[in-house]
């Protein structure tokens, strides 16, 4: 108890103290803020991600094949298959395609053996997805893609059915509809009703050799993933549509799965279903671990791996602010020490032991730590939360755009607080700012009291 | 001196050697000083300047230990004990009272005062009732002339405010022994002698023993016995017991 009152009573009325409090105040807070905002940016990454890949992706290597050992053309067996198997929540199949975008009347451009007349500007690589659309909703993010406002949004008419034909629509060009990226609708002025060329390549069964094929569709809705490069490029068709436009050689290049829980089968997931499928004569896969059957994170694994390194590397640094902040506890403690030498002679001459002159000293650096903490776990919590509404203000005040929202295309800045996370900053600024108290305090210990009174 | 005299003395003090290294050099400063203290005695302890009287108070406030002989307190050898109830000791059986006055900066007169009685808390020798401690400073503060100080730093306070402080905290707890290394000594003859006054009445009053360091011989005539030390040693002839 005398421990506690002393050494409060020197942490109140020696201001210095102040510099420690605050240091660990902003080390504790910037830290909470900002691996809060990365976690945000990561959870919020993933969660675009996953929603355009599905959980679980089987991509068969060898459809169709020209070699004679063809798997199954359609996916229904695989898909059958699947939905057998344990934790197996839903499938859907895709068919997945490259191609080329171009928009009529440019400059005469709309086959490639016109290329050579053809400007960078006028044609876009586009990535066709052919999707089977309410299957297609029990597996991805597409619906919600499909109604997330936006000032650019281009609506389709009807969600349950995308590739419709819009009621209003005045024209009867006999054409299929698409659903374009909204930043690919607003780079290349697509609206609903616009008409653009899918130039692709498919593999002429005949002889096995390249051929062109050349189509028109229009623009029924846009959608918004929030994944740049799914905005850029991707299109949404019916999947027989793109068969059909494909030459019928495919029906399908993929079949995704919903898992039942994700987290507890991911890393088993692949193994046990490569082992069962090819069993069934389903993939053809030789390897244990089948690049046939990927997770949605052994897709986008180096982007996210990027962000959690970045995340990583950010609390490695701002955590040397704390450990700033725990040294200056320790510069003030051995200066206190000094100063208070005539008082540690006092305090022994009044019955105090070494033991609790190591304590008054020790608690001192932890009163430090704790209201440090304390102040910057609310500084923090309260700042990651409210950082969009900052971010804010602070533009708007200083009319700076401090975060664009355009890059990420989130909508407000994403932040997630996780109780962990807090008590693993607030326990390492805690354990360094011990450490660091502890040589001071043994210091003001070894004073021998007699040295101690006589100290001026 | 026999086991029957050390019955009656509160702290005997026995063959007691001290010595510092300095360098290379080691240096004895006390040769064997003995002292007995007697119950409620005022006790003086004069000698020249280095004669060692500052070493020897050290150690007989189990401030210092002797380098050799024992002190004994009530009877018990107290070096040996573990430095925890040492320090419990001094901090219940010894009260200071310094030249320099030594108060916390930190804390008001009347946190001074109660110090001794949080520490004891500590150890559990007397319980600490915060409201109560306060209220039996107030009361000795109101005493000593201090009243309106109570909430004054030691900064705040003059020299003589300062040593009544002083004296008011060595006396808090009711210590059997009262150590004063030359209380007067930082004084004008008219505060010494007005915070001699209150120091020799409060020791009467609660009956405790006083061992006073000082030059001055008009104190020490007050005294009950003068001991002389010269050259790390109590003069066996110099004990002198003073008529009142």
């Amino acid at each position: 108890m005398f421990v506690g009152y002393i050494s409060w009573c020197y942490l109140l009325r020696r201001r210095i103290n102040s510099i420690g409090v605050m240091g660990i105040t902003v080390g504790v807070g910037a830290l909470i803020m900002i691996l809060s905002i990365m976690t945000g940016f990561l959870e919020e990454s993933r969660d675009t991600v996953r929603g355009s890949l599905a959980d679980v992706i089987i991509e068969p290597a060898d459809i169709p094949t020209f070699d004679g050992k063809r798997l199954p053309k359609s996916a229904d067996p695989l898909i059958a298959a699947v939905l057998k198997e344990d934790g197996v929540l839903a499938a859907s199949p895709r068919l997945s395609w490259g191609g080329l975008l171009i928009q009529p009347g440019g400059g005469g451009f709309d086959s490639i053996r016109h290329l050579k007349n053809a400007q960078g500007n006028q044609f876009v690589f586009a990535h066709i997805v052919g999707v089977d659309v309410q299957s297609e909703y029990t597996t991805t993010n597409l619906r919600e893609w499909l109604t997330n406002e936006s000032d650019a949004r281009v609506a389709v008419e009807n969600v349950d059915d995308p590739f419709a034909r819009p009621e209003g629509y005045a024209g009867d060009e006999p054409w299929a509809w698409i659903v374009v990226g909204e930043q690919l609708a607003e780079y290349r002025g697509l609206h609903q009703g616009s008409v653009i060329n899918l130039i692709t390549v498919v593999p002429d069964p005949r002889n096995g050799e390249a051929r062109e094929n050349n189509r028109k569709f229009l623009v029924a809705g846009t959608f918004r993933s929030k994944d740049n490069e799914v905005d850029l490029s991707r299109i949404y068709v019916d999947r027989w549509e793109l068969s059909d436009f494909l030459s019928d050689t495919h029906e399908y290049t993929q079949v995704l799965l919903k898992l039942d829980d994700y987290e507890k089968r991911r890393d088993t997931v692949d193994a046990t279903l490569t082992a069962s499928l090819k069993e069934q004569g389903l993939i053809v896969s030789d390897r244990v671990r089948s690049y046939e059957v990927r997770t949605w994170e052994d897709f986008r694994g180096s982007l996210l791996g990027a962000i959690e390194n970045e995340r990583v590397l950010m609390g490695i640094m701002l955590a040397l602010i704390v450990l700033v902040a725990a040294f200056t506890v320790f510069a003030i403690l051995m200066m206190m020490v000094t100063e208070k030498r005539r008082d540690i002679g006092i305090l022994t001459a009044l019955g105090a032991t070494p033991t609790s002159i190591r304590s008054i000293f020790f608690m001192i650096g932890m009163w430090n730590a704790l209201l440090g903490c304390l102040f910057g776990a609310i500084i923090g919590v309260l700042g990651a939360l409210n950082i969009d509404g900052i971010e804010r203000w602070l533009s708007a005040t200083f009319e700076v755009q401090i975060f664009n929202r355009d890059v990420y295309m989130f909508s407000h800045i994403p932040a997630v607080v996780t109780p962990l996370t807090v008590i693993s900053i607030v326990s390492g600024a805690l354990l360094a700012t011990a450490i660091f108290s502890f040589f001071p305090a043994w210091r003001a210990s070894r004073l021998h009291p007699i040295d101690a009174l006589r100290a001026e | 001196m026999s086991q029957a005299t050390h019955k009656d003395c509160l702290l005997v003090a026995e063959g007691i050697r001290k010595s510092f290294r300095i360098g290379d050099r080691e240096i004895e400063i006390l040769h064997g000083a003995n002292l007995e203290l007697r119950r409620s005695e005022r006790l003086c302890l004069m000698g020249a300047s280095g004669a060692g009287k500052s070493t020897f108070l050290h150690v007989l406030g189990l401030l210092e230990p002797p380098t050799e002989g024992r002190i004994l307190l009530n009877g018990k050898s107290t070096w040996d004990l573990p430095m925890r109830e040492r320090a419990a000791l001094r901090n219940r059986h010894i009260g200071f009272v310094f030249q320099a006055y030594h108060l916390l900066p930190d804390l008001t007169a009347l946190e001074n005062i109660i110090l001794p009685a949080r520490i004891a808390g500590a150890y559990g020798t007397l319980p600490f009732v915060k409201r109560e401690a306060e209220q039996e400073a107030a009361e000795i503060l109101e005493r000593f002339g201090l009243k309106d100080r109570l909430k004054h730093k030691p900064n705040q306070l003059s020299g003589g405010e300062r040593q009544r402080v002083s004296i008011a905290r060595a006396l808090f707890l009711k210590p059997e022994i009262v150590i004063a290394d030359e209380p007067t000594g930082n004084l004008d003859t008219g505060t010494g002698e007005r915070v001699l006054e209150l120091l020799f009445h409060e020791q009467q009053s609660r009956g405790a023993s006083l061992l006073l360091v000082t030059h001055d011989e008009r104190l020490a005539e007050r005294c009950d016995r003068v001991l002389m030390m010269e050259d790390g040693q109590i003069q066996a002839d110099s004990s002198v017991v003073i008529p009142h």
